[in-house]
């Protein structure tokens, strides 16, 4: 390296950086440019006319003003149809129950710094919870109404599905954030994986899995108000049955419901998963 | 006192005799290496030595020496690549996975970061020393023998911290959780004490206090020492027997009066500044 010389015979060399270097940025550079033309391509080939767009709106106000108004609000509160509510409820805490009872254990295999085996146990796992995710619930009904039949049993297996999928991918994250180092203080001790797993894990991780239990069940809810859409019991099936019918009214006065019921559960469960972050 | 004498009677048990004078050394390493990858750098590179039943030994070493690597290679926490370790007579990298967990209770080990469940109670920290003795059912329930929670509370008295069993670990300061992770490692009653930089995480006064405290337990208990520090002259002033660490070789293994200052310059010959 060349010294600077104090009395000033060597001219101090000259320093200099540059927040961007060559390779890494212009490769940076290049892939956002070609996400971006992807992009406005994509807009171009949907041959959107925006004309179109603007006039929808007017045209949806004027179906919803004369078609769905008023809605039928004697319909959703006749006994048959709050019965179908309070199954709908109840297909979604059960599907929620079975299904977060079901994930802790596949979340525990699918998690790969404390999975039992990494060769066996781990790809189980990760491939029970990704199956569950991969597949609809929707889907899933209609799979579980072919082989059961109409009803609740098959809506709650359907919700079951989809929440093992959507718990156990979150389970699955949490504890692979955990802190590793009292795992490896009690397996130094001699315990055996499950004492490891309630002694070392679970600590740390219950919080965050009564939160993610709650809002579960909340998510299960709504997708549990579509199951019945498809032949899985509840209130989705009076929805299916009107708009067959063209009884706009009375969609108007379910999907009211719906969305109600919706955010009533989303903010019990909000305020429940908040009390519930306090005690960490 | 009490315990003292358990685990004297708990040694016997394990056939090994009491006597502070023993032929056989407790703990044989021959010849260790390690690297954590097939293609990887080694990171020990074919290490020797024994520690006796009356050793309280330091390994000694600049960072990245293998230090932690060679402590926890003993236990197994890490996975040696070659050579034996011949613990208590029986050859560690030939267990199975139970008689590893059998092993294991018999170390005990201090961690660098403490290694505490924060969320639990300093008791219940404490209680999960035991945890390779106490069967399924119990530990599901959380209901350790009488004679378990005795003996923690002993050891919390004799860390000092009896008015602090039921609170959270994580309401302690550094070095009361580093007393908590003592009485853990004594509650398995050990038979040989691996200690991972204990007082890394200590300011100097705690860490001196936490060392004399070790020190004197282990003597009282008579369980030999392995400890990796990084406080040279903490390390002349608590053990008696020095292992000096360079970039994966032992370059020193002698007794700790016996070393001298130009011991130490080769140890740390590499590091710069």
């Amino acid at each position: 390296m060349t010294a600077i010389s104090a009395d000033g015979h060597m001219p101090a060399p000259v320093r200099r950086w540059s927040r961007y270097k060559h390779p890494r940025s212009t490769i940076r550079f290049a892939v956002l440019i070609a996400v971006l033309a992807f992009l406005s391509w994509s807009i171009a080939f949907l041959n959107i006319d925006l004309y179109r767009i603007i006039g929808a709106f007017p045209r949806l106000w004027e179906i919803l003003a004369t078609r769905y108004f008023p809605p039928d609000i004697d319909y959703v509160l006749d006994d048959s149809f709050l019965h179908s509510v309070l199954r709908t409820i109840e297909m979604s805490l059960l599907g929620g129950f079975f299904g977060v009872v079901l994930a802790i254990p596949l979340a525990w295999m699918a998690a790969r710094n404390i999975t039992i085996s990494r060769r066996i146990a781990y790809p189980l796992g990760r491939f029970a919870i990704m199956g569950s995710r991969s597949i609809h619930e929707t889907i899933w009904t209609i799979l579980f109404v072919t082989v059961l039949g109409f009803g609740m049993l098959a809506g709650t297996l359907a919700l079951t599905v989809f929440c093992v999928g959507f718990a156990g991918k979150l389970f699955a994250d949490e504890l692979e954030a955990i802190d590793m180092g009292p795992v490896e203080a009690l397996r130094s001790v001699g315990a055996s994986n499950l004492q490891v797993f309630q002694y070392a894990v679970l600590p740390q991780i219950r919080v965050a899995f009564t939160g993610i239990a709650i809002y579960t069940w909340d998510v299960a809810f709504r997708a549990a108000t579509v199951v019945g859409f498809f032949g899985g019991g509840g209130m989705g099936w009076y929805l299916k049955r009107t708009t067959q019918q063209l009884e706009n009214t009375r969609v108007a006065a379910i999907l009211l419901t719906i969305i109600v019921l919706v955010l009533l559960a989303e903010l019990a469960s909000g305020w429940l998963r908040h009390r519930i972050a306090k005690m960490r | 006192m009490r315990h003292e004498r358990n685990f004297a009677e708990g040694r016997e048990e394990n056939g090994l005799p009491a006597e502070r004078e023993r032929p056989v050394p407790v703990l044989e390493v021959r010849n260790l290496k390690v690297s954590y990858s097939a293609s990887g750098p080694q990171i020990l590179k074919g290490i020797d030595f024994a520690v006796d039943g009356d050793d309280f030994c330091a390994v000694i070493g600049p960072s990245g020496a293998g230090k932690s690597t060679l402590i926890r290679c003993v236990n197994r926490l890490v996975e040696a690549s070659d050579g034996d370790i011949i613990l208590f007579g029986q050859d560690v990298r030939k267990l199975n996975g139970g008689e590893l967990r059998r092993m294991r209770r018999r170390i005990g080990m201090i961690f660098q970061e403490f290694n505490l469940v924060n969320r639990m109670s300093v008791m219940d920290n404490v209680l999960s020393g035991r945890l390779g003795y106490t069967g399924a059912f119990r530990s599901l329930f959380k209901v350790f023998p009488r004679e378990d929670i005795e003996r923690a509370l002993e050891l919390l008295e004799r860390v000092g911290l009896q008015d602090h069993v039921d609170k959270r670990a994580d309401e302690l300061s550094g070095g009361q959780r580093q007393r908590v992770g003592i009485a853990r490692a004594l509650m398995q009653k050990p038979e040989i004490l691996l200690l991972d930089e204990p007082t890394s995480a200590l300011d100097p006064k705690i860490s001196r206090d936490v060392m004399r405290l070790i020190k004197e337990l282990a003597r009282e208990f008579r369980v030999p020492v392995l400890c990796n520090i990084h406080d040279v002259q903490l390390a002349l002033e608590t053990c008696n027997r020095i292992i000096g660490l360079q970039d994966g070789y032992k370059k020193f293994d002698g007794p700790a009066e016996g070393m001298r200052k130009q011991d130490l310059d080769e140890i740390y010959a590499m590091e710069v500044l």
